[in-house]
């Protein structure tokens, strides 16, 4: 495990010099007030996990676990190996043909990278939105019932059509003109439709990639709001630019880095990972605080 | 490594900066206010009195551009505790020239009467612990200097002693009815620089939560005897 990580729940606090509050005599302390997450389970447990495209060393030794129905946040540099990660969740590097994954993810207690484990059947389950909304060249019913009807879905098509876009707070804008063409609809529309299309298949993860770099700030909100809706259902991962819809929208947040090598190579780390009221008021590590605070760049 | 947001620590500089000439303002007014108690001078009393405003003045200062500095600027972490300290700092500062107006008033209102040395010896005290704990307070912010923040407790003890004293000595003035009324007035005098202490104390809770992120009351005023 990297050395620098710090997991939420051990008292890993770094040196602060000599002179610490706690060990002078006190008669009343006022500890940490916020409210404290629920106990959900791991649905990821990422161990020693190493990314190397070619001979480039993208994320070196990242060790995490993902709670489920939270909101976990991907934040850092450029080329600190947040997508990277991120796309580690549902095998998306394996449609990368010099991507080399090592190190070890469970999903649910199982390995998401074993032999007989199939990357399709991993996607339907850990949905994915990326960063620029992508909905397929059809009408805004076709986009949502495509995933189902590939994956032999014989239930109540409409049903799931509605059902999808409801939770995606999509369906009062859009009842009316199913049959017209997604890319008719705005850019924040069009990214509540891949939303709808991604949790059409019953994922229970989903997987955000700057689901809102591109958006405005109205529609930005609207996916931020959205978001906190669905993780009643799903467990949702997101990479961030933005630091305060990091601090907005997620449970817990993960700072990474990039560490440079005497060689000159650069190469993603994990920082710290800790609830996300800690990580912006008091976070552990230097490196974090100087990048969340803008100090250096 | 290059420093960002220049434009935004500049902003939190000017408040610090006016914080610590608020300490210095509050520091003086002390000062001369009990110098005014200890000779019965008036006119001293009064040029507390008017101080006053350039606290007040400053206070207001501070807590607008503090919005604005929250309004555009989003701190975090260390800068949001800074934030949050510097919103608490400003109030017991602008509380503590207040404490310095009080005693003033009771030197007006205390004008040809007796004086007892013992007390005034005690107050002198007093006073002099106060104006050095508002001044030793103020440093360890400006130095963030954990210790000498956490050293406040312990300087804020003979204080309260000393005003915990004040009652049977001003009883003892009794059969003297013009000294037993300037003696009520001291207990409040004691009792002011008291508060004054304790809000120097208070001021080094918030630098040590400042520095550590932990934030823990130094003494717990329900059990003060």
């Amino acid at each position: 495990m990297n050395r620098a990580v710090t997991h939420d729940g051990e008292a890993a606090v770094a040196a602060r010099g000599p002179g610490h509050v706690a060990s002078r005599p006190i008669s009343a302390t006022v500890s940490d007030r916020s409210e404290p997450l629920a106990d959900n389970p791991d649905i990821f447990k990422v161990r020693g996990l190493n990314v190397h495209y070619g001979e480039f060393h993208a994320v070196k030794g990242v060790s995490m676990a993902i709670r489920q129905n939270e909101i976990t946040a991907l934040i850092g540099p450029s080329g600190c190996g947040k997508s990277t990660v991120l796309r580690c969740f549902n095998r998306m590097n394996d449609l990368i043909e010099i991507a080399r994954v090592s190190g070890s993810i469970e999903y649910h207690g199982v390995d998401l990278y074993g032999r007989d484990v199939d990357p399709v059947q991993v996607r339907r389950h850990i949905g994915m939105v990326f960063q620029k909304p992508n909905p397929f060249p059809k009408s805004i019913y076709d986009n949502v019932a495509f995933g189902p009807k590939i994956a032999g879905f014989d239930g109540n098509l409409d049903q799931l059509v509605e059902e999808s876009l409801t939770r995606a707070a999509l369906w009062d804008e859009v009842k009316d003109k199913l049959n017209g063409s997604a890319y008719a609809l705005s850019g924040g529309q069009q990214q509540r439709l891949c939303i709808a299309r991604a949790i059409a298949t019953s994922p229970d993860v989903v997987l955000m990639d700057e689901p809102a770099s591109s958006l405005d700030p109205i529609a930005t909100l609207r996916i931020e709001e959205l978001m906190q809706d669905l993780k009643e259902d799903y467990s949702i991962v997101i990479v961030t630019h933005n630091m305060q819809q990091a601090a907005r929208v997620s449970d817990r947040t993960a700072f990474f880095t990039v560490d440079t090598e005497q060689t000159g190579q650069r190469t993603g780390v994990l920082v710290e990972y800790d609830v996300t009221s800690r990580i912006f008021t008091n976070p552990r590590e230097q490196r974090t605080e100087d990048y969340i605070t803008g100090r250096f760049g | 490594m290059t420093e960002l947001r220049s434009h935004f620590y500049e902003q939190l500089q000017e408040l610090e900066r006016n914080l610590v000439l608020m300490g210095e303002h509050g520091v003086q007014m002390l000062t001369d206010a009990i110098g005014a108690l200890i000779v019965s001078d008036v006119d001293a009393a009064r040029v507390v009195m008017d101080a006053d405003d350039v606290v007040d003045d400053l206070y207001l200062q501070v807590h607008h551009e503090w919005l604005e500095v929250m309004a555009r600027q989003t701190p975090v972490a260390i800068d949001l505790r800074l934030m949050s300290v510097i919103l608490h700092v400003n109030s017991h500062l602008e509380r503590i020239a207040d404490l310095a107006v009080t005693i003033a008033k009771i030197t007006r209102k205390s004008e040809g009467l007796p004086h007892d040395p013992t007390i005034i010896s005690h107050l002198q005290e007093m006073g002099d612990i106060v104006t050095s704990m508002v001044r030793a307070v103020m440093e360890a912010f400006t130095a963030r200097d954990l210790d000498a923040a956490l050293a406040l407790p312990e300087m804020d003890r003979p204080v309260n002693r000393l005003n915990r004293r004040m009652v049977r000595k001003v009883a003892a003035l009794s059969a003297d009815p013009e000294l037993l009324e300037w003696g009520v007035r001291m207990i409040v005098v004691a009792r002011t620089l008291e508060r004054a202490g304790d809000n120097a104390v208070d001021i080094a809770e918030q630098i040590a939560f400042l520095l550590t992120g932990e934030f823990r009351e130094f003494t717990d005023a329900s059990h003060h005897d």
